[in-house]
């Protein structure tokens, strides 16, 4: 019989359907793989298994009874524990403290008997042939690899039915992937069962005993791994989807670099990137989340630091700060990926928020031009139709569209005519996505350059002329004209670069 | 097992022969810098305590002696008491300014009502405290609760009973009974009561801080989210930490009146920040997580002694709030450069 059995789980937020009838079963002693494209539902399913996120309808029952599970605490006193690539250490504590948190050996003083929780330590590590690591080290010293291992100790210290890996290989380097792996393959030797995320498809391909296939919500398929090839795997993964969403694409690109960038570093999670970015060309950049897009945007924006040459309309420039980075026509400008945090102002009015990066333009002698300002605003919530009673009307009460209108205005008062847009229509409802794409062609063919971050992959489809495949930190493929296609981009994300 | 094998480039050795040895990460000795870098903050409090001591013992005689132990415990215990409580909020990641206004609640109380008999001082003490421990839980309701910032909860609080104070005892005074000055001054084994409380407040402390409680509270001031995520009741922690921290605020307030034999409205203001401060210098994490009782011991120390250090340097006592606050940078500095010093042997 089947240790987990989920049939027909439903869960909305608001208005958005995580899950649409999510069918989903697995044995003892398996490794069983989901997979699907970021938002497809696998993480929404993994969190209620966890108790983290509580389902509407459907049914789960684990090892023939009902499961319905309230808390964490509640999952774990169940038999499944979950480790999440949001990383639940606390980081004043050290790595043993962490893994018996609020389940320490006890004394009869109440106090914990260090010397138990170290011999559990030891034990747990050996077990499991844990890579080497020093049980009475605090986590805030460690590395993100190290915290990752010392995440999965804990979920493994209650000694659990079910270990859910989500992504528990993705900050790993070669070596401890590879004892994840064999882990794995160990934890249902023992008959528990395994149930495994990674976007490395090889991976899958060397642990999985079978695997689940989530699109938009939903469960597609589930095979048994030796029987589907990897073809298969992919068309099921991306299904069909409409198009009519987006803007004619001509090509309006002059040749002219308006940012050239080579060998860029920055942190751990951006390796030597070089690529060009024309006038009149909108750049896209691809993978899955988390290979590094994020800080590529940073860095080039100056929010993170960086090295490598970065050419800006031919001249070299070192970008440290945002400040630097906004000068001015031949400048940067960013619309960031949290809007309300680090885009708006929520409380000020949509005219300061489109204003407020250039305040000096207005500035006579050091006095505010309100006539100026006025009228460079009005024409601003005309050209990209805010949706706004008054200019002067707090920006947070707006929809978020108009919120992301707000932002692209902001920007483009500053002049800057390199924009740097990251993930722009997230959030934002259908309409106001198509209008925003088009403003992005429009911008284009009047010699704006556009670097363009999607985690959708038909927007970078339809909507971009090239698009970098970011894999691990690296540019794993630039795909442009018929390659630029769904499917190349999600094989030049999973797959290693050889097979892209 | 019969798989096929990938046609995808990646690990080329399939994992199930590869079961000898975990992979191993470099095997690391005990390290001595990082364990120094780790407790930096403690140890600077440490150095700065034995130069203070030195400076004073070479200016003034007798400073290395019990009598000076006995006098300067008694003259930092209200200090060490309400910080005592501090640290505890601070570790858990808030600030507690109420406790100005329990301290001087507190003293008026055992001024205006401890009778000479045992019984009333008794009851009236054990009222003080309940009060106290109230007040604290009140805020800790408050803050999570209506989700507000301590800081603000607490100036409230803070605020309210020093009116209440005012409304008891309009000015100082009031008095306690003579016998219940001498516990403040009695001694035994040629050590002070104070130096005793001293003790077991340490005491205390070490076990407090291998507890679960004590463990919980460490890590829901180091990464609330991550505490919450293992079952750490948010609400429960909040009602325990400033509960507790009421309670020291009031045994503080009890130990003050043997000293001054009277009560105050306003004597509980002083008590505010030089709290927060010997925390500080004794290497607490103004955002919690971080830091013990033994430095807020040292710090509590320093900034009594700088007084007599001020004084025997027959300067004006106006420059005592000057050294204070030369010893309060002076430790903010070390902390943060052991912190980056930290970072970078790290990286």
């Amino acid at each position: 019989m089947d240790l987990l059995d989920v049939t027909d789980l439903t869960k909305r937020y608001g208005g958005i359907v995580a899950l649409g009838g999510v069918n989903f079963s697995a044995r003892a002693g398996e490794v069983h793989a989901l997979l699907g494209e970021n938002g497809a539902g696998k993480s929404t399913l993994i969190q209620v298994l966890a108790g983290a996120v509580r389902y509407d309808s459907g049914r789960i029952r684990l090892d023939g009874a009902d499961y319905a599970p309230r808390s964490p605490d509640e999952a774990r006193a169940r038999g499944i524990a979950a480790v999440f690539q949001e990383l639940s250490l606390v980081p004043d504590l050290t790595i043993e403290q962490n893994i018996w948190f609020r389940r320490e050996p006890l004394s009869p003083l109440g106090t914990v008997r260090s010397r138990a929780m170290r011999e559990r330590t030891l034990a747990l590590f050996e077990r499991y042939r844990f890579p080497t690591l020093r049980p009475d080290q605090e986590v805030r010293r460690l590395t993100l690899a190290e915290r990752q291992i010392v995440e999965i100790a804990k979920g493994l210290a209650g000694d659990p039915r079910v270990l859910i890996l989500d992504e528990a290989t993705s900050t790993l380097p070669a070596r401890e992937a590879q004892w994840v792996l064999d882990l794995t393959r160990q934890l249902a030797a023992e008959g528990k069962l395994v149930v495994f995320i990674s976007h490395r498809m090889d991976e899958v391909r060397h642990i999985a005993d079978r695997l689940t296939i989530f699109r938009n919500g939903q469960t597609v398929a589930a095979h048994t791994a030796t029987a589907v090839g990897d073809d298969e795997i992919v068309a099921q993964m991306l299904g069909r989807k409409l198009d009519r969403l987006y803007p004619e694409r001509i090509a309006t690109t002059t040749g002219v670099p308006a940012l050239r960038v080579n060998d860029l570093d920055a942190g751990k999670h951006v390796k030597r990137v070089s690529f060009e970015l024309e006038e009149g060309e909108v750049l896209g950049v691809g993978g899955l989340q988390g290979h590094g897009q994020r800080e590529l945007f940073q860095a080039l924006f100056g929010t993170t630091r960086s090295t490598g040459a970065i050419e800006v309309w031919g001249r070299r420039t070192n970008i440290r700060s945002p400040r630097q980075a906004l000068v001015g026509r031949d400048g940067l400008a960013l619309v960031p990926e949290d809007r309300r945090g680090q885009g708006l102002l929520l409380s000020k009015s949509v005219r300061e928020n489109l204003t407020i990066s250039v305040i000096r333009r207005f500035a006579d002698w050091g006095l505010l031009s309100e006539t100026k300002e006025a009228a460079l605003v009005r024409e601003m919530v005309e050209f990209l139709r805010i949706k706004t009673s008054t200019p002067e009307q707090p920006a947070g009460t707006l929809s978020g569209g108009n919120q992301q209108k707000v932002i692209f205005g902001k920007m483009l008062l500053t002049e800057a005519r390199i924009l740097l847009l990251y993930d722009p229509t997230r959030g934002v409802d259908v309409g106001t996505k198509g209008e925003i794409f088009q403003l992005m062609r429009d911008l284009a063919a009047k010699g704006y350059a556009i670097l363009f971050y999607s985690s959708d992959l038909p927007e970078l489809v339809h909507v971009a002329d090239r698009v970098l495949v970011m894999r691990n930190g690296e540019i794993a493929a630039t795909l442009a004209g018929a390659a630029n296609s769904e499917e190349g981009i999600l094989r030049a994300s999973v797959f290693d670069r050889q097979a892209a | 097992m019969n798989r096929p094998a990938s046609n995808i480039g990646g690990i080329a050795a399939s994992p199930l022969t590869n079961n000898g040895d975990a992979p191993p990460a470099p095997r690391r000795q005990f390290d001595a810098r990082g364990y120094a870098l780790d407790r930096a903050p403690f140890l600077v409090a440490c150095l700065m305590l034995v130069v203070i001591v030195g400076l004073y013992g070479s200016l003034q005689s007798g400073v290395f002696t019990l009598d000076e132990l006995n006098l300067d415990t008694t003259a930092t215990l209200t200090l060490l008491l309400a910080a005592t409580g501090q640290t505890i909020v601070l570790l858990r990641g808030g600030i507690d300014l109420s406790i100005g206004g329990v301290i001087s609640f507190g003293t008026v109380l055992a001024a205006t009502h401890f009778g000479d008999d045992p019984g009333s001082v008794l009851l009236w003490s054990a009222i003080v405290l309940a009060v106290g421990f109230g007040v604290g839980m009140l805020n800790g309701l408050l803050i999570s609760a209506l989700r507000l910032q301590p800081f603000l909860i607490t100036l409230a609080t803070w605020s309210i009973l020093s009116g209440a104070s005012l409304m008891v005892l309009p000015t100082d005074g009031g008095q306690v009974p003579s016998w219940w000055q001498a516990i403040g001054s009695a001694s035994w084994l040629g050590l002070a009561s104070p130096v005793w409380m001293l003790l077991a407040l340490l005491v205390f402390w070490f076990w407090f801080r291998s507890t679960r409680l004590g463990i919980a509270l460490k890590a829901t001031g180091s990464n609330e989210r991550s505490a919450f995520l293992s079952g750490v009741s948010l609400t429960r922690m909040n009602l325990v930490t400033y509960g507790l921290s009421g309670l020291f605020a009031a045994a503080a307030a009890l130990y003050l009146t043997t000293q001054t034999g009277a009560g105050s409205p306003t004597i509980g203001k002083d008590y505010i920040l030089p709290s927060v401060a010997a925390a500080v210098i004794g290497g607490v994490s103004l955002f919690g997580g971080r830091g013990n009782l033994a430095g807020t011991a040292v710090g509590a120390f320093i900034l009594t002694i700088i007084g007599n250090l001020v004084f025997v340097l027959h300067v004006s006592s106006y420059w005592q709030p000057v050294a204070q606050g030369a010893i309060l940078l002076i430790a903010v500095l070390a902390s943060s450069l052991a912190e980056k010093a930290a970072q970078g042997q790290d990286r």
